[in-house]
């Protein structure tokens, strides 16, 4: 289960917004409890797209960005816990390609953005072996 | 000693811990002790070729190494590198 509070919410939907119709791209900080499976996002980092090409469907994100982004952790005693990106005008699903460019155990938060508002968010975690990936639950302010 | 920052989905195969102390003077040397401490983060670190996996990225300090000399990239004995998972995505 994932949850993400107003602050972060509002920060997601606001970068997927700006960057419609490409799709835009961030991180996840926050806390872990339960062994890992509980995890509530306190702070979401906002980033550049950095895939060198059309941007309606893919995204990529920088690894400086991320490195920042573990520094920031680090010193908020938080932990990365995933990455969210948009899917402007198709639903909030775990593409292939989304599946094959991920990691293990972190969340990847899906957002749906049709004709420029939010639709729809969904989330998701790739297995060890990045062969399949399961729904998480999302506790989110708009659901 | 130079230490490695093993972000959370390797922890699991670097017997849990978020920091792991290895010797080494260059990446390589540092990298290659640290799997012989920890071989289950072997294949998650480098290719069946030997080659650090394209989607791991390697810091030492502030900078990426692939700025720099790569996996030649000199460590001072008080530095800290961090492993970056690349990731990317998309609809398509």
């Amino acid at each position: 289960m994932i949850e993400i509070l107003p602050a972060p919410w509002e920060v997601i939907l606001g970068h997927a917004r700006a960057c419609y119709p490409r799709e835009c791209c961030g991180i996840l900080l926050g806390e872990v409890g339960d062994g890992g499976s509980r995890r509530r996002v306190t702070i979401a980092v906002a980033c550049a797209n950095a895939y060198q090409g059309e941007q309606s469907d893919r995204f990529e994100l920088d690894p400086a960005d991320q490195f920042e982004a573990q520094r920031l952790a680090r010193k908020e005693g938080l932990e990365v816990l995933g990455f969210f990106h948009s899917h402007p005008d198709c639903d909030a699903y775990f593409s292939a390609t989304d599946l094959a460019h991920s990691w293990p155990w972190y969340s990847n938060l899906v957002v749906s953005i049709r004709h420029g508002g939010f639709d729809h968010a969904r989330a998701f975690r790739a297995n060890e072996a990045q062969t399949e990936s399961t729904s998480e639950e999302l506790i989110c302010p708009t659901s | 000693m130079p230490h490695i920052l093993i972000p959370a989905p390797l922890r699991q195969y670097a017997g849990g811990q978020s920091s792991v102390e290895a010797p080494g003077a260059t990446v390589a040397e540092v990298l290659a002790a640290l799997t012989s401490l920890h071989p289950d983060l072997r294949k998650h670190l480098f290719s069946d070729q030997g080659g650090l996996r394209s989607f791991v990225n390697i810091y030492v300090g502030d900078e990426d190494i692939r700025y720099l000399e790569k996996e030649q990239t000199a460590v001072g004995a008080s530095e800290t590198l961090t492993i970056v998972p690349s990731i990317a995505g998309g609809a398509r």
